[in-house]
């Protein structure tokens, strides 16, 4: 006797056509989205990696938005250092011109004058603001940092304070971003707003001249090796920002080989299902079809 | 017997065992489609013979009880899959769900929120006393609270969702044990007078197939016909003609309902069909991954506010919570919100002053420390990520094989039960012609009788 077998083969039949249309809808879904994993169930471990990686994608964002306003700001103080160079160059140069004993009083009093307006715009630099804070004040960035203070003994007072902020640019790669105003234009190593005092009474009183020339001179040096920490800043964002330009397209190919197509193989797929899917309708409606027996009876 | 009148009446007998064999097949034919059903078999038997003389002689055919051909092993085994694909199925419907919420794949879930919140904070460094970024901060705090929130009151509306699912389905599962109790005593009866009870059997394997998709039963084979059924844990449901029906009750700690019988809390020992697989999502799964996001949402308020209290606002004043702080781990993510709504009061100052940054710094390097149960807030949620998508990808796998079992065991039940139409015609046509030739030998009968009588006249 035969084996009997299942006279009805619809049901695997029906399960065999869902199977094809599945793996179509998945290879259709996979060349529309571009992605593998469309989700979390497709591959739970590559979609637990890519939430990390737009994790990171996300933040290396934030960083580089930093970095451009960080740039911008850099920029604006490099800039006001530079006329505070330019000034003080200015102001080196009256000072040897004020110190030659052949000049008259009224003479004297005329460069004192002179470099009084130097003072007040190197004063004015030393209060400039960026969006409306100080970006000479330390962190009390809402005070202005230097008066006119005849009570102190350079003239000036700071009401700043010597607080540094420092900003992440990237994953673990934090920097100071600024230096106490104090730092730069009072330095008791080179006081560049007090040898401009300085230079302006000794003018005034003919005395002392040499020596007030001589503070000038330091300050501009103390206040020129100030400014690199400016420079190198601004070195430091634009290399950081190379790096975060080239982390975020690695992120993006890390992505892409976690959870992105490969489409010539979905291409593939969905060609293979079609097929696979056409040969079962066929062979369906070719089984479901088919005469019996019962068909011959007469 | 012997004799003409004796041939006549074997002839008669095989006319009527051959109309009843093709009723038989006729009836197997006309139940070609009809689910559950099982061929039916002609039993025909031999008459007893008839001893005249010193000679035997035959007395006919009789139609005996048609016999029902089923596999009771497979119809067994059918159930058990059917137990297994009716958690499968129930456990993934709001899985599935669940997964919608947190499809990072598709960028849907708490990552972004998440992340947002600590760019705002890495943003604000950059400008401590901007206040468009001190509002950017409080923004994304509320953002990130609210996702939190809506994750958490989706996943609870799908707990109550499921909740509603058990009392239905133990409705369900009360009406197909009364049915098959009344079927029990219907089988009994009719095996007790020797007749067949193909059709009621049918009727009560359709019905428990049905049961089994609902809830994880045992079947014992109670002798007289009639079949006892107990929950896997043993709850009985049928005992002969009588059905033990499950009732629910409402937990006052769960506020969901939890499943009786017979005065016993068998909820938690539920296993198998839709029953077990919604118990599952309800009592299991989803509190599992709510406990994971109040857990998140708790330290994440903790740490925050702890740093925020260790700054200075930009008044100069000391830092106040900046999350409203969450009372216990359970309920954290659907009561956590943002506390401040003035900008000036987001703690960015570490020492008082507008323009310091520290505390804000502090306050985005969170994002870099274990603060979540031993691990960075990014990193435990991609746990979380990690588990839905396994427990969903897990029961899809054995969803298919539960797929593939049942397909093969249907094949089998086919070729044991199924009606083939080519082996009913050929039954048709053989009956047709037993038929006929008995037919004809009653014409053939009739002839010698008519020509024995002929002899006298």
């Amino acid at each position: 006797m035969s084996v009997r077998i299942n006279p009805n083969p619809a049901p695997d039949l029906l399960a065999a056509i869902a199977l094809n249309r599945q793996e179509q809808s998945t290879a259709l879904q996979q060349i529309s989205t571009g992605r593998l994993v469309n989700q979390i169930s497709d591959n739970p471990a590559a979609a637990a990696e890519v939430t990390l990686n737009h994790v990171q994608g996300s933040q290396d964002a934030q960083y580089l938005q930093n970095i451009s306003s960080l740039t911008a700001q850099g920029n604006t103080i490099d800039s006001t250092l530079s006329s505070v160079v330019q000034a003080l160059t200015q102001a080196i140069s009256l000072g040897t011109e004020g110190a030659n004993g052949t000049l008259s009083d009224a003479n004297r009093q005329a460069v004192a004058q002179q470099l009084t307006g130097i003072r007040d715009q190197v004063l004015s630099l030393a209060n400039q603001t960026y969006q409306g804070s100080y970006v000479f004040a330390g962190t009390a960035t809402s005070t202005q940092p230097f008066v006119l203070d005849a009570t102190q003994p350079d003239g000036v007072k700071y009401n700043g304070n010597t607080h540094v902020n420092s900003v992440t640019i990237s994953q673990g790669n934090t920097i100071p971003v600024n230096v106490s105003g104090s730092q730069i234009f009072t330095n008791p190593a080179g006081d560049v707003l007090g040898s401009l005092n300085g230079l302006i009474t000794a003018l005034q009183t003919n005395t002392g001249l040499p020596a007030a020339n001589t503070n000038l001179q330091q300050a501009f040096t103390q206040f020129t090796n100030q400014r690199v920490f400016y420079g190198n800043t601004l070195q430091r964002l634009q290399s950081t920002q190379t790096y975060l330009n080239s982390d975020k397209l690695q992120l993006a190919q890390q992505e892409n080989s976690l959870v992105g197509v490969d489409l010539s193989s979905s291409i593939t797929n969905l060609e293979r299902s079609s097929t696979a899917t056409s040969a079962i309708l066929s062979a369906t409606g070719q089984i479901l079809s088919t005469l019996n027996l019962l068909n011959y009876l007469k | 017997m012997g004799g003409l009148f004796g041939s006549l009446g074997i002839a008669l007998g095989a006319l009527a065992a051959d109309q009843g064999a093709v009723a038989v097949t006729s009836n197997n034919i006309a139940n070609v489609n009809t689910a559950g059903y099982s061929r039916e078999q002609v039993n025909l038997s031999e008459n007893v013979p008839v001893q005249i003389g010193n000679l035997l002689f035959g007395t006919g055919v009789t139609l005996g009880q048609t016999t029902s051909i089923r596999d009771n092993l497979l119809e067994r085994r059918l159930d058990q899959e059917n137990q297994a694909a009716g958690q499968l199925n129930a456990f993934l419907g709001p899985l599935n769900q669940v997964q919608a919420l947190f499809n990072e794949a598709a960028g849907t879930g708490l990552q972004t929120p998440l992340t947002a919140f600590f760019n705002s904070l890495t943003h604000l460094s950059t400008n401590p006393s901007d206040a468009a970024s001190r509002q950017g901060v409080i923004t994304a705090g509320q953002n990130l609270a609210t996702a939190f929130q809506q994750d958490s009151s989706n996943l609870q509306a799908l707990q109550s969702n499921t909740d509603v699912a058990v009392q239905q389905s133990v409705n369900q599962v009360n009406q197909l044990t009364q049915q098959i109790a009344t079927l029990n005593i219907q089988i009994s009866g009719q095996e007790g007078v020797g007749l067949d009870p193909g059709a009621a059997l049918d009727q009560r394997t359709q019905l428990v197939r049905q049961l089994s998709g609902l809830i994880g039963i045992s079947e014992a084979d109670a002798g007289n016909g009639s079949l006892t059924i107990t929950t896997t844990n043993g709850s009985s449901l049928v005992v002969a003609g009588q059905s033990f029906a499950l009732s629910t009750q409402v937990n006052s700690n769960t506020t969901y309902h939890d499943v009786y019988s017979q005065g016993t809390d068998i909820t938690s020992t539920i296993n198998g069909g839709a029953l077990g697989g919604e118990i599952q999502v309800r009592d299991k799964e989803i509190p599992s991954i709510l406990n994971k996001l109040d857990t998140f949402a708790y330290n994440l308020a903790a740490s925050v506010n702890t740093q925020s209290k260790a700054g200075f606002d930009a008044n100069g004043n000391a830092g106040v919570n900046f999350f409203a702080q969450p009372t216990a781990v359970t309920g954290a993510a659907s009561s956590i919100g943002v506390a401040i709504t003035d900008p000036n009061l987001v703690a960015a100052s570490s020492d008082g002053s507008v323009g310091s940054n520290g505390n804000a710094q502090a306050l985005a390097n969170l994002q870099n420390q274990t603060i979540i149960n031993g691990q960075t807030p990014a990193n435990y949620y991609s746990g979380l990520i990690y588990q839905i998508g396994n427990d969903v990808s897990q029961a899809q796998s054995e969803q298919t094989a539960v797929g593939l079992v049942q397909q093969q065991l249907n094949d089998q039940r086919g070729a044991v039960s199924g009606v083939s139409l080519d082996e009913e015609a050929v039954n048709l046509i053989r009956y047709q012609a037993a038929y006929q030739a008995s037919a004809n030998v009653i014409n053939v009968i009739n002839k010698l009788l008519a020509t024995t009588l002929n002899m006298t006249t």
